[in-house]
């Protein structure tokens, strides 16, 4: 029977970065691992070939119609739906079912996980965001650090710094829209404002290539990010992956799902089942990793334990999205060469969360138009025509805000197989009012009116199912990610984080499980 | 008298008409069809009427989304943008390619007026067929 030093479930953010930090142990990944579909059709610039091609229809809405998904299925991010890069959430809804209607998330089982599909948006955490784990700072700033010179995270220490933490090895930022750089320009000149409402606005940092490196090439601002797969410039955790694969450091065995564990004296036997043959398959070894993904990784720990009564809690970042508009640039051009990732990021101090709440800061070049016309108050063909002229002088304001535990968020296993999901709504806050205030002083048009809600679960940030602390308790794990009441099996997503700060925790997944795959590991 | 049930490529073309000036290629008609039998597209009554009795999609789908109702007329026209938009000669239709803010300013008001107009016009039309 073949033994490993580790056995590591998944390949998002969590489990690559567990692997990658035990490099040099005997481990085996166990993941069902779709994998990114090759489209070579789709390069240059998304309008460039819309406009030089008599037809995308392939690309964008997909032989099986796949970009419609939202029209008769529940809804999910528009990143996650078109031909290309739908594989990211291929058969979750029967593979790792979630019950409940309301739940307008996704889980992957994809080789990458979610992350292939993620903002690419890199926050290190501070201390203030890690109040709760048994954790600092600056024993995350060394993952931190060589996360950065591994990935290739763009950006500037400018306002924000403080927020972000300052670091040294930042690519130059992404290129700003002019309509991004005027908004830049109106808050400089309004920084005594801004210093007075404790807001502060800068570039937005990313794990994303400005200049060439290692192979990958630059950002090419082709506006293709929902509909493309893998533009080598945007990281995903699938490159690091590959590259371990290539390099012999692990066992890749895709088209497995785990469904549970057991420990016994000698190690964790992990059973999964064999997508291809449907046989269940054990694997052993003498620790286990589990990094299928807050949700996943509950799921399997609460099977495991045969639990179907346990409500474990459940984080998720809500969102509020603020569309604002310039009404000097209705009409200009559509500019073409941009890009929909987050061009500028805003924190606000708020008195009422005691903490900063982060926004990002997005243009509208991203999604189709057809995506938005029926969500518009007006006929269908004047809809058309406002989306056409009013695109160019519209940005989105994605406000985020931390999420704590609630009685009304948790997960809970049935025994059907299906993950009970809920999070609890999140109503208005002043916060939004006050943004509000500041874009219009900066010039801008919004209104309290426009704001959109995202449903449940579609912030996309799940964690804290397993949450870490000083002295844990059942379904709780330590500071080095250890699951209570085990001695083998071991936590490295998001289950393990303790709270959400307002920041997409993805970096800190990373650092956090390369942290415990190194001391797992036991090479550092 | 039972209202007949027209072809899905009736229905794409008059769906279309409502919104495009240009006739709507045999491809896309193709892909409206395929698209239906692919997401298992039910049958709807307020869509066999506004086809069969040529009536104006976007003033009747205006009026049903104010009162909450109209789901499958409207998913349907959805299904028609989508299916054009990915096509060459729509983009100018989605997407403003040229500065010209005068005539923006104009066209935005010329959609507001039409948009009133299509309210009046669709509360009309389902009131007159008993489309609710």
């Amino acid at each position: 029977m073949d033994w490993f030093d580790l056995i590591v479930v998944g390949s998002g953010p969590g489990a690559t970065f567990a692997a990658y930090g035990a490099r040099g142990r005997r481990i085996l990944v166990l993941d069902v691992g779709h994998d990114a579909p090759a489209c070579e059709e789709l390069t240059g610039n998304a309008y460039e070939l819309r406009g030089g091609r008599q037809d995308l229809f392939p690309s964008l809405i997909g032989e099986r119609f796949e970009s419609l998904r939202n029209l008769w299925k529940r809804p999910i991010s528009l990143k996650l739906k078109s031909p290309y890069m739908s594989y990211i959430v291929r058969d979750w809804e029967r593979m790792a079912p979630v019950a409940g209607e309301s739940f307008e998330g996704a889980i992957s089982l994809a080789k990458g996980g979610l992350a292939n599909g993620w903002g690419a948006g890199v926050f290190r955490f501070t201390d203030r965001d890690l109040a709760g784990f048994p954790l600092t700072a600056a024993e995350l700033r060394p993952y931190y650090d060589e996360l950065t010179a591994h990935i290739g995270v763009c950006g500037a220490n400018d306002d924000l710094a403080a927020y972000f933490e300052r670091d040294e090895g930042l690519l130059p930022p992404l290129r700003l829209s002019s309509f991004f750089v005027e908004l830049m320009e109106r808050y400089e000149r309004l920084q005594p404002l801004f210093q007075r409402e404790r807001t502060a606005i800068g570039r937005s940092r990313l794990a994303v290539l400005t200049e060439p490196r290692d192979g990958r090439a630059a950002y090419g601002y082709g506006n293709l990010e929902f509909f493309k797969p893998h533009d080598p410039a945007i990281y995903t955790p699938a490159y690091t992956i590959d590259e371990m694969i290539r390099a012999g450091a692990i066992e890749y065995r895709s088209g497995r799902l785990v469904t549970r564990y057991r420990e016994t004296e000698e190690g964790v036997e992990v059973h999964s089942r064999n997508l291809a043959t449907g046989a269940e398959e054990v694997a052993r070894g003498k620790k286990l990793l589990l990094g299928a993904g807050a949700l996943n990784t509950a799921r399997i720990v609460l099977e495991s334990n045969g639990d179907y009564q346990t409500r474990l809690p459940a984080l998720d970042n809500p969102m509020a999205c603020i569309p604002f508009f310039r009404l000097s640039r209705i009409g200009e051009r559509l500019a073409v060469q941009d890009t929909s990732l987050a061009q500028l990021n805003l924190v606000a101090e708020d008195a009422e969360w005691g903490e900063p709440l982060q926004a990002s800061f997005y243009g509208t070049t991203g999604p189709l138009r057809s995506d938005i016309l029926f969500s518009l108050p007006l006929s269908v063909r004047a809809n058309l025509v406002w989306t056409k002229y009013v695109a160019p002088a519209m940005g989105l304001l994605m406000l985020f805000y931390p999420c704590r535990q609630s009685a009304e968020s948790y997960v809970r296993l049935r025994p059907t197989g299906e993950l009970e999901v809920q999070f609890a709504p999140e109503p208005p806050h002043a916060a939004e009012r006050r943004l509000i205030r500041l874009l219009r002083k900066m010039g801008y048009v919004t209104s309290a009116a426009f704001i959109q809600r995202p449903g449940s679960g579609a912030g996309l940030h799940y964690a804290g199912t397993l949450p870490m602390r000083a002295n844990p308790g059942r379904y709780e794990t330590n500071a080095e990610g250890l699951l209570a009441g085990t001695a083998r099996v071991y936590v490295v997503d998001g289950a393990c984080f303790s709270r959400l700060p307002a920041k997409n925790l993805t970096f800190t997944i990373m650092a956090n499980a390369l942290r415990i795959g190194r001391r797992i590991g036991g090479l550092s | 008298m039972a209202e007949r049930t027209p072809s899905l490529a009736e229905e794409a073309r008059h769906l279309h008409a409502c919104l495009f000036r240009t006739p709507l290629e045999a491809i896309a008609i193709a892909r409206y069809e395929a698209a239906n039998r692919e997401l298992g597209v039910a049958a709807s009554a307020v869509v066999t009427k506004v086809v069969a009795r040529r009536l104006d999609a976007e003033a009747v789908e205006l009026a049903l989304r104010r009162r909450g109702s109209g789901g499958d007329l409207a998913r349907r026209m959805q299904i028609l943008c989508y299916l054009v938009e990915v096509r060459r000669d729509y983009l100018s239709e989605f997407i403003n390619l040229e500065s010209a803010r005068g005539r923006a300013w104009a066209a935005l008001a010329g959609a507001v007026l039409r948009s009133a107009w299509k309210r009046v016009k669709g509360e009309y039309l389902v009131r007159r067929h008993g489309l609710v």
